[in-house]
């Protein structure tokens, strides 16, 4: 069995040392005129260079460019669509991050590529694969204010979701291997599976040589984890903070599809142990069709503080390594 | 029911009795001086000063406003949770974690057993008392809240963490009612964000207030109550401030299915907006709040803090509070 060390999405954009303010410095002049958005990019760029050196340093192996451009996960990519407006503050699920709600004001378009940039960027500057992190047209579509002739979710869903279609198709052509989509949301909208189904499909055709990974998070996962292998993914992404029942689940129903193991808390500081992983590493690993598993945060890192979030990544790969080296 | 609660507390409230969440803004040299003393310009006691001044401004505009239960304004304070969680032993300030923009904070880590400290909010509590003949109330952030908005190094999880938390936080609770607080709010903010957690929720609030002799009222933003209602009646408080500006036929059509059991405070003003409520609009939720529950046992207030308006904007509002509040508790009593 291989165990692939991968990261789940943002990364926390500053520090507590002082040479790690720079982006939040930089944010702050931007904002009061003083530094050009071109200038600020630039800051941008090396952010995200070096939040995947520092990835890369603490063992990952497939990276994230750590959505360090996102404003947050609804409005980024909403932006750079047209008959969307940007509305006030929302809080994401049960966390403390607040994010800026897409409000449909007209039928929804792309002009441009929208996520290309980046991870043509976060590759020229990664030794090792970048996974490109979407948000899914689900969960947008969950957290948008519907309008513009998009008279439901499961309108407005399919509506992003063929958007999404063009920027992984983007995304395949330019290299990603492997493409993840976050569907939060669906958790709490089990009833809207066949949407989910109906909108991932078009993804599903337009990816190319690339992987679907489906990650959920902020929820328990039990209740839809065998409905979730009808989806027309190759990966599924599970967080298993919230699902004490998970593990015997998965040894018993078993997984036709590659899974990436959302083991490391990364909501809360306290670092994992052996203890409380290799059990639960026990119980999954036999139960899998797949040769390979992805180790992996439960989410984005950008709930810890940056300094922790290096310590998990760290921890994740001494009890990778300790696991296999204990039974090979 | 809690009608006579007050009474056997020696309160005797007005129909509708009126009060706020808990902050006001702070006025701009308060601002400017908190931020000088972070910067160790000035001394705590220069700093103490001004929030001592700046709490009486309010005392006073609130009696001059005529609320009926005032606060401290929570002049002396920043965030809700990190204020406690200085204070208290078996916490460690965290590294910095960004909540939207560019706007980050400190989240407090739980590093060893939580503690009480000793008195932690009644010294101003006394003193903000000490300004007025009316009931000021205690106010405290709950558990369950202090341990959602903390990171947890120690407990080996969440819920032995509040219930921990529960039982430090009881003993401010019986420090404020030992000082004579009658009337203590308990903000719960978070307890809607993780439905499966209500039942410990729940079991921690029991532990903080279980067997005290003071009137509870428990506080929660915005958050999805169609989730945990009508299970969050079982919260053994007296009164339930919910916010109904927003989200007000929504929250009401729920309670006309299971009807609410406890008294509630209305948040008929909307914070997050400088617009002035008129008193028709005020008038016409509360009127709302009446067609479902007994009006002896509603309370009217804005629906979170005011502490992000400017001082004239929570002045406007809360005087188009009480001329509504008034208005109709003269057509009540003209009324046989
Ligand atoms: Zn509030």
């Amino acid at each position: 069995m291989e165990l692939i060390l991968t990261t789940a999405g943002s990364y926390p954009r500053i520090g507590d040392a002082a040479d790690l303010q720079r982006h939040r410095q930089a944010y702050a002049q931007r904002e009061r005129g003083e530094m050009s958005e071109e200038a600020f990019q630039k800051v941008e760029d090396e952010t995200t260079a070096q939040v995947i050196r520092e990835q890369i340093e603490a063992g990952i192996e497939l990276v994230t460019d750590g959505q360090i451009r996102w404003y947050d996960p609804f409005s980024h990519f909403a932006r750079g669509l047209e008959g969307v407006e940007i509305n006030g503050l929302l809080r994401l699920f049960d966390t403390n991050l607040y994010f800026r709600q897409p409000v449909v004001k007209g039928r929804v378009r792309r002009q441009r590529p929208i996520l290309l940039r980046e991870y043509e960027f976060a590759r020229s500057v990664s030794s090792r694969p970048v996974k490109p992190v979407l948000t899914g047209p689900y969960t947008l579509a969950r957290g948008s204010v519907l309008g513009g002739g998009y008279g439901s979710v499961h309108a407005l869903a399919v509506a992003y979701a063929g958007i999404l279609a063009e920027e992984a198709r983007d995304l395949a052509r330019a290299g990603a291997t492997l493409i993840q989509l976050d569907e939060p949301a669906i958790l709490h909208h089990p009833e809207d599976l066949n949407v989910l189904q109906e909108a991932l499909a078009l993804l599903a055709a337009a990816r190319g040589t690339a992987r679907l990974a489906l990650h959920t998070s902020f929820g328990d996962v039990t209740p839809l984890y065998r409905d979730l292998h009808a989806l027309p993914v190759d990966v599924l992404g599970l967080d298993f903070t919230y699902s004490p029942k998970l593990p015997a689940l998965i040894a018993d129903a078993g997984a036709e599809k590659a899974l990436a193991l959302g083991v490391i808390d990364a909501r809360n500081t306290k670092l994992e142990t052996a203890e409380q992983v290799f059990p639960v590493l026990d119980a999954v690993l036999p139960a899998l069709k797949a040769r390979h598993a992805y180790l992996t945060p439960s989410c984005g890192l950008e709930f810890l503080p940056r300094e922790r979030a290096r310590q998990k990544l760290e921890t994740m790969r001494q009890l990778r390594d300790a696991y296999l080296g204990g039974r090979s | 029911m809690s009608r006579q609660k007050l009474k056997r507390l020696g309160l005797d409230l007005p129909l509708l009795p009126t009060s706020t969440v808990g902050s006001f803004p702070k006025p701009p040299e308060l601002a400017q001086a908190r931020t000088k003393y972070a910067r160790k310009q000035i001394t705590k006691r220069e700093l103490e000063a001004l929030e001592k001044k700046a709490t009486e401004f309010w005392v006073q505009t609130q009696e001059e406003i005529g609320l009926d239960v005032l606060v401290d304004g929570e002049q002396y304070r920043g965030d809700m949770v990190a204020h406690f969680a200085e204070i208290m032993g078996g916490f460690q300030t965290g590294g910095l974690v960004r909540s939207y923009g560019n706007r980050y904070y400190h989240k407090p880590v739980i590093v060893g057993e939580v503690r009480w400290p000793g008195p932690m909010t009644v010294s101003w509590w006394r003193w903000t008392q000490a300004l007025t003949a009316k009931p000021v109330k205690g106010m405290l952030t709950g558990p369950y809240t202090v341990m959602d908005w903390s990171f947890n190094d120690h407990y080996p999880d969440r819920k032995s963490a509040c219930l921990a938390l529960a039982r430090e936080i009881r003993k401010e609770v019986e420090a404020l009612i030992e000082a004579g607080a009658k009337i203590i709010q308990i903000d719960e903010p978070a307890i809607s964000v993780r439905q499966e957690e209500l039942p410990f929720a729940i079991e921690a609030m029991h532990l903080t207030v279980d067997g005290l002799p003071a009137y509870f009222i428990t506080h929660a933003c915005y958050g999805a109550f169609e989730t945990i209602y009508p299970d969050m009646l079982e919260l053994p408080v007296d009164n339930l401030d919910l916010a109904i500006s927003n989200s007000a036929l929504d929250l009401l059509k729920i309670f006309e299915k299971n009807p609410f059991t406890k008294d509630l405070s209305l948040g008929v003003l909307d914070v997050h907006s400088h617009k002035i409520e008129t008193p028709a609009e005020i008038s016409a939720r509360i009127m709302r709040g009446i067609r479902v529950l007994p009006p002896d046992r509603i309370w009217v207030d804005p629906d979170c803090g005011l502490k992000t308006r400017t001082v004239e904007e929570s002045r406007a509002k809360l005087e188009a509070m009480l001329t509504a509040v008034r208005q109709i508790r003269s057509q009540r009593t003209s009324t046989p």
